[in-house]
Order: C-alpha cells, then sequence, then structure tokens
C-alpha cells in the first residue's frame, strides 16, 4: 500500500482555517483557498500552478483566496455542490457580513473585513462529484448540515478533506445561516459514522489526525 | 404581519424560548444565545428588514429590548 499523497498546509492567520496543497510536476490541488495574501505567495515561492481547486463549503474564511486565485489563474476550475456555489455569492451565506464580529468574538477586535462575494464556480455538483487528477482519485460528497453547500473530500481513498466537521476537540457547528440540524441528522452524521477507522482527516481547522474509535465517539459518529 | 410580529417570530425562531420569556432574554443569558447564536440572529434580522447592522451595533444588541433600540436607528419602526 502506497503513503498516503503528501500535503501542504496553508493555515488563515485571521480564522485558523486550513488549506490544503497537494502538488504533482508543478501543478496542483487547492482545497480551500483561504487566504488572498499569503496564498497566492506561497504559490509563487513554490513555483506550483494550481489546476484544481475544491470548496468544502461557503464561508468566508475557506474560500476568501478564491477570486485573487482565479483572476491569476484563469485555467484552473474550480468544484463545489451547487448549494457551496450559491452560497459563496451571498454575504449573508458566506458569513463575510459578520466576519468582524466573528473575529471579535474570537479574541480579534477592531479587525476590518470588508464583506464580498464570489463568481459561481465553473464545476458544480448536487450529491457526489468524481474525477482522476494526475493519477489521484478524487470524490466529493455533499454533506449539508454546517451549511447548505457542505461537503467533504476523498483523496485516493485513504484522505478525507472534512471542512468544518470532524474538527479535533470541538462540535460540529449547525446554528450559523443556512445551517441545519435536520440535513445534519438524517444525511450527514449517517455518512460520517460510515467513515473507516484509520482514515487520514484533513479537517479545516485543526491539526490533521487519523480516524479512530475515540474520534469518532467525540463527534458522535 | 407587523414588523413587531416579525422581529419576536424571528427569536423565537431562533432560541428556544416561550414568547412571554422575550423581553427579559439577553445575550449570554440562555444557552442558544451565545456568539454563534448571535450571528444567525442578526442575519435572519438583515435579511428580514433588508438591512445592514454595523459590527458596532452588532455588539451592542445585547437584549431583545435594546435590540429594538438599534433596528429603529435603521428605519424599523416597531
Amino acid at each position: 500500500m502506497s503513503p498516503p499523497a503528501p500535503l501542504t498546509v496553508w493555515t488563515e492567520p485571521l480564522a485558523g482555517s486550513n488549506c490544503y496543497l497537494l502538488e504533482e510536476d508543478g501543478a496542483c490541488l487547492i482545497v480551500d483557498p483561504n487566504d488572498p495574501e499569503g496564498l497566492p505567495l506561497l504559490l509563487e515561492e513554490r513555483g506550483w500552478t494550481p489546476e484544481l481547486l475544491f470548496l468544502t463549503h461557503e464561508h468566508c474564511d475557506h474560500m476568501a483566496g478564491l477570486e485573487v486565485l482565479r483572476t491569476r489563474y484563469p485555467s484552473a476550475g474550480v468544484v463545489a455542490t451547487a448549494a457551496c456555489s450559491a452560497g459563496i455569492r451571498n454575504k449573508r451565506l458566506n458569513m463575510s457580513g459578520l466576519m468582524e464580529v466573528y473575529l471579535t468574538y474570537h479574541g480579534r477586535p477592531g479587525m476590518t473585513y470588508p464583506p464580498f462575494v464570489c463568481r459561481p464556480v465553473e464545476t458544480p455538483y448536487e450529491e457526489c462529484w468524481g474525477a482522476l487528477w494526475r493519477g489521484h482519485r478524487l470524490l466529493g460528497r455533499s454533506l449539508p448540515g454546517h451549511t447548505p453547500g457542505s461537503a467533504g473530500l476523498f483523496l485516493d481513498e485513504d484522505t478525507f478533506f472534512s471542512g468544518d466537521y470532524l474538527l479535533p476537540g470541538q462540535e460540529v457547528i449547525l446554528r450559523l445561516p443556512g445551517g441545519s440540524r435536520s440535513a445534519y441528522e438524517s444525511q450527514t452524521r449517517p455518512f460520517l459514522a460510515r467513515l473507516p477507522s484509520g482514515l487520514r482527516i484533513c479537517p479545516g481547522h485543526g491539526e490533521i489526525y487519523t480516524l479512530t474509535p475515540k474520534e469518532r465517539k467525540q463527534h458522535g459518529v | 404581519m407587523t414588523n413587531l410580529e416579525r422581529y419576536d417570530r424571528i427569536f423565537l425562531d431562533t432560541f428556544s424560548v416561550p414568547r412571554e420569556k422575550l423581553p427579559e432574554i439577553k445575550y449570554q443569558g440562555i444557552p442558544d444565545w451565545d456568539s454563534v447564536g448571535h450571528m444567525d440572529l442578526m442575519s435572519a434580522l438583515e435579511e428580514a428588514f433588508s438591512i445592514s447592522i454595523s459590527t458596532l451595533d452588532v455588539l451592542d444588541f445585547s437584549t431583545y429590548e435594546k435590540g429594538k433600540e438599534i433596528l429603529m436607528k435603521y428605519g424599523v419602526e416597531l
């Protein structure tokens, strides 16, 4: 069995969200382009060209760098659920309209965070999306609850980008605008409960970890 | 539906409280009205009344009654 694909993590300094990059021959896959400043600098420094961008959900702290990257790398395709594609165009659903308040509550009062929206994605999907990217198998799966447009992404069946689900030491948040406990309970939690132990979890915030029965219990899955 | 009825409905939909308790509820005075619940409440009010509440007013919005005063600033008659 081959080792999991090596990932680069870029953590956005304001909200602490994670962007994951997988590089192959100078091209890269980006999960959650979270930072309009640090991320482009990182790409320039490494000499990598984004080829495919995947959004785990519509919140601004996970996609604030999206439009900057689209402008710099117009051939890069963007994949997200159709609901996420709609959400990134809405300041309420993408939370950018309340980000200054969020930052105040998280110990960063006085920060300026202008609300913004993004263009719809090039490849929206409803329930599932799959592709082979430079030898890596990718499978996106709609997982509503945290937001209407939330999703998870499998990479090579040994890695799962969980967005704002399965965050280390945190309960899932279902009460932000567009959040739905019933969607989480009926669709997402049963799906998360079927994830195999041993899977590498790449959460939207916090450190990468391996899914074990202990983590399952903590997250109620 | 009047603006006041709409205002009350948003509180009742966002927090699990009986209507008669509304005048006495405050931020962090009930479990649901924490920072997450507050952002959900503000977002729902902005959408319902087609207004954009400033960050300072969002932070100042600490009780059901105080919220009425703040919405009046945005031309919402309650």
